[in-house]
């Protein structure tokens, strides 16, 4: 057992996959990037807001204004292409990781899990010789080139896969996606109009197929990709899977990154007659494939070695947090996010804040549309955390505006997965003098389905 | 190709099997169970929608516009006491019918920003005088945009003295006669056209446009008919009650931003624009969201049907508008508790629209296009 886990990590192993991986991800981030740029989104998310939700512990990530904006898509577009390419690679893909990464930081209106999983693939990638194989650095420095690398520069992002994979697979095992068909009983039929297959959508049972098959195939398919003897079915499976979510839900690039960076768990000879095909459309000069290995000096391996370890820790511990945190999961969001927990709730909100002057007992309602976007609007209503951030951006405008110690309350409204919208927040909480800690977060109401 | 066969195997049966699973588990019953069993006939819902809410509005919209113009023009061209009354009460009934017909601002309406050209108050005095004293008016002022429209018209009908009789003379005797009677054909004649021009798109290409976005999604039709319906209710809500009232002001009453100040039937149009949201959910008599809505198993807070909650609201609001009097500037200052009353049943209404009906109809409320997972 010991022996093959160190075999898996340490055994030398053809560099093919890692190059496919390479230009595939630097591919599918590049149409990435350039898609949102076209969508207008860095305008619409970056520089039309006023005001931004940052991560907790990073309210010092700024957007950088207009023209800093678009430099940094261009620099994303531009290393994006440098990754697939493989040209001065692990200068582009940290450039691109440390680009995405600040995006994402800004404000976690966007927050989506295909983003955290796109920075935690680039971050891995900072870390193996993907541009050793059939590159513009081999092809630049001949001298680079290697045929064969340690197991687990290919191994760790099968990992992580199967991690992302198996976790959301978990988080579906529970009432409303298995007993109550939720929320897919209301997404499914929303399809409706969908041309041959629109009129199952409305069925019941579908509901309950699809929330089925989702989580069996999330639970099992990194395992089944593992295996050489299941990987074909299963890899078929997986664009299956992707394409069908694609046409249902809006969930933009995310199908296509993951039905492209899953191909790593093909075998090399597969990987080697990918690249022989894309050498017919761009020729690298034609070397021997001499057996040439990739080795780290032993401080630089030990070093990321231990930051692996560190990173799949934290990987396989930070889904579990939320069991930290009473109350329902999907009702607080505490511990939801960076846990793979993709399409799970139908969560929707309408939150009035109100601010009053001590000084004078008047009090004002807030119109939300004047400091936030439609979309942080109601990505807040939803989120108690930014709901805690709202009412101190209201607090300090008030300030501003001479009102001492302003009181600000809440009155959300929110409905979970076909619940009827019922009270989310203590409205009588002053959330101007909360903080936002790591703890639980009290001024919840506790989450009572009267209805069922 | 064998193993294609068999994952194909593999799917079908796990299919199947997942399937019987459930039928036996979930008690799944039609018309009871979460999706219905035949699905909602959302394209009949749109046929509806455009036959006879929307067509018929702007049609009407059209006519009172129309006849508004033709009111004008009769007095501009030779002004007496009788074509001035004439010229309000169409005034009146081109600002009801508004009032059923802002719900739609998508399509050929939003192309046009049509909303903030015909409804943008409080009108901008100062400005109307300007141009009546330049004797120039640029429909595509940005500047003009608060002069203009029903509001600006509303001043001009009323807003200009104490009487019929001193208003009268300042289409007859003042200086500035000339002037003002050109820019009130102006302001007339731009309405006019506008809804023409709204109109004629739905009654052309537009329609089949409209009925064949039958999805879900922003850019469909449901969707955009639910956002915007959301977007008008919020106007309604804020600025025809909330901002005067003093909700967002901490306290501080604002009388003279009430809709239609100068022709004091603002309470009128509150109530014929909740009529108007109402009509819109429902779809009259035929398909409408109260149906769609009915289609699905939703529940209020307090467990009864969402769409009988949802209805039942909209009484409770109008109710609590009805102990209000016109006019709502006075109304607003010698009556605030029930004018407060009214705003919270509204503010209920709207959590309703604007929450719990998309919700269970699985349409996001969003202006944008952004991505989910």
């Amino acid at each position: 057992m010991f022996i093959s886990v160190k075999e898996k990590f340490t055994a030398q192993q053809h560099i093919a996959p890692l190059a496919v991986l390479r230009m595939a991800f630097g591919s599918i981030m590049l149409v990435s990037v350039i898609r949102f740029l076209l969508k207008g989104w860095v305008y619409a998310f970056y520089i039309k807001p006023r005001l931004h939700f940052t991560f907790y512990g990073f309210s010092w990530v700024k957007p950088l204004g207009g023209a800093g904006m678009y430099t940094v898509f261009a620099l994303l577009i531009i290393t994006a292409i440098m990754v697939t390419i493989g040209l001065f690679y692990h200068a582009a893909i940290t450039g691109f990781f440390l680009c995405f990464t600040y995006v994402e930081l800004i404000d976690k209106t966007t927050y989506l899990n295909h983003y955290y999983f796109i920075s935690v693939m680039a971050f891995l990638m900072i870390w193996v010789p993907a541009n050793r194989y059939y590159s513009a650095d081999v092809w630049r420095k001949p001298g680079l080139r290697v045929i064969t690398v340690p197991a687990w520069c290919i191994n760790i992002f099968k990992l992580q896969l199967i991690l992302v994979y198996f976790f959301a697979g978990i988080s579906k095992l529970n009432h409303d996606w298995l007993i109550a068909a939720m929320p897919l009983r209301i997404w499914l039929p929303a399809n409706s109009q969908l041309p041959i297959i629109g009129g199952l959508l409305t069925q019941t049972w579908v509901a309950y197929a699809f929330s089925w098959f989702g989580a069996i195939f999330d639970l099992f398919i990194g395992f089944l990709l593992c295996y050489s003897s299941t990987r074909k079915p299963a890899y078929f499976l997986v664009v299956l899977f992707h394409l069908f979510t694609a046409w249902f839900f809006k969930i933009g690039m995310f199908p296509y990154i993951m039905i492209f960076v899953t191909i790593v768990f093909f075998s090399e000879q597969t990987h080697l007659r990918i690249i022989s095909y894309l050498k017919k459309l761009i020729p690298a000069k034609s070397e021997q494939e001499l057996d040439k290995v990739y080795i780290l000096s032993s401080v630089k391996s030990g070093l990321i070695y231990t930051l692996l370890i560190i990173h799949f820790t934290i990987q396989l511990l930070l889904p579990f947090r939320y069991l930290l945190y009473p109350g329902k999961l999907y009702w607080t969001e505490e511990g939801y996010r960076f846990s793979w927990r993709v399409m799970l709730m139908e969560k929707g909100g309408t939150a009035f804040f109100h601010v009053k002057d001590p000084a004078t007992g008047r009090k004002t309602e807030i119109i939300n549309s004047q400091y936030l976007t439609q979309f942080q609007e109601t990505q807040m209503s939803t989120q108690p955390d930014m709901i805690l951030q709202f009412a101190h951006m209201l607090a300090q405008d008030y300030q501003k505006r001479g009102i001492r110690n302003p009181i600000v309350t809440a009155e959300s409204y929110v409905t979970l997965n076909g619940s009827g919208t019922r009270l989310y927040i203590d409205s009588t909480v002053n959330l101007a003098t909360q903080e936002e800690t790591f703890g639980h977060k009290k001024w919840i109401l506790p989450f009572h389905d009267k209805a069922q | 190709m064998r193993k294609l066969i068999y994952t194909a195997t593999v799917a079908v049966s796990a299919f199947v099997l997942i399937q019987s699973c459930s039928k036996s588990g979930s008690g799944n019953n039609p018309g009871n169970g979460g999706g219905n069993s035949t699905g909602f006939d959302r394209k009949g819902m749109l046929n509806n929608m455009s036959n006879n809410v929307i067509i018929p509005a702007y049609t009407a919209y059209q006519t009172a516009t129309t006849n508004l113009d033709a009111a004008i023009t009769a007095f501009t061209t030779a002004p007496d006491a009788a074509k001035l009354t004439a010229a309000q009460a169409a005034l009146k009934t081109a600002y009801l019918q508004w009032q059923s017909t802002s719900e739609f601002e998508f399509g050929p309406a939003g192309d046009a920003n049509l909303s903030s050209g015909v409804d943008t108050y409080p009108t901008n005095v100062g400005q109307i005088n300007t141009n009546i004293s330049s004797n120039t008016y640029n429909p595509d002022l940005l500047a003009n945009l608060s002069a203009k429209g029903l509001p600006a018209i509303d001043y001009l009908l009323f807003g200009i003295g104490a009487d019929n009789n001193t208003i009268l003379t300042q289409y007859t005797t003042d200086a500035a006669a000339a002037n003002r009677k050109t820019l009130l054909g102006k302001l007339s004649a731009e309405l006019k056209a506008n809804a023409a021009k709204i109109l004629t798109a739905w009654n052309g290409t537009y329609k089949s446009t409209f009925l064949n976005a039958t999805g879900t999604d922003v850019g469909s039709s449901a969707g955009q008919m639910v956002n915007q319906l959301v977007y008008d209710y919020e106007f309604l809500k804020n600025d025809e009650i909330g901002i005067p009232a003093g909700t967002q002001s901490m306290g501080t009453v604002f009388p003279e931003k009430v809709q239609a100040y100068y022709s004091k039937i603002s309470l009128q149009l509150l109530l014929a624009h909740l009529q108007g949201v109402l009509d819109v959910y429902t779809g009259k008599d035929g398909l409408g969201f109260d149906d769609y809505v009915a289609s699905t198993t939703a529940k209020y807070t307090d467990g009864t049907p969402l769409n009988d909650a949802i209805l039942k609201q909209f009484a409770t609001a109008k109710a609590k508008l009805q102990t209000l009097t016109d006019p709502l500037s006075d109304n607003i200052k010698t009556n605030p508790t029930a004018v407060t009353a009214a705003y919270a049943e509204l503010q209920k209404l709207t959590v309703m629209l604007k929450t719990d009906m998309p919700s269970a109809l699985g349409i996001l409320i969003t202006f944008g296009d952004t991505d989910g997972d």
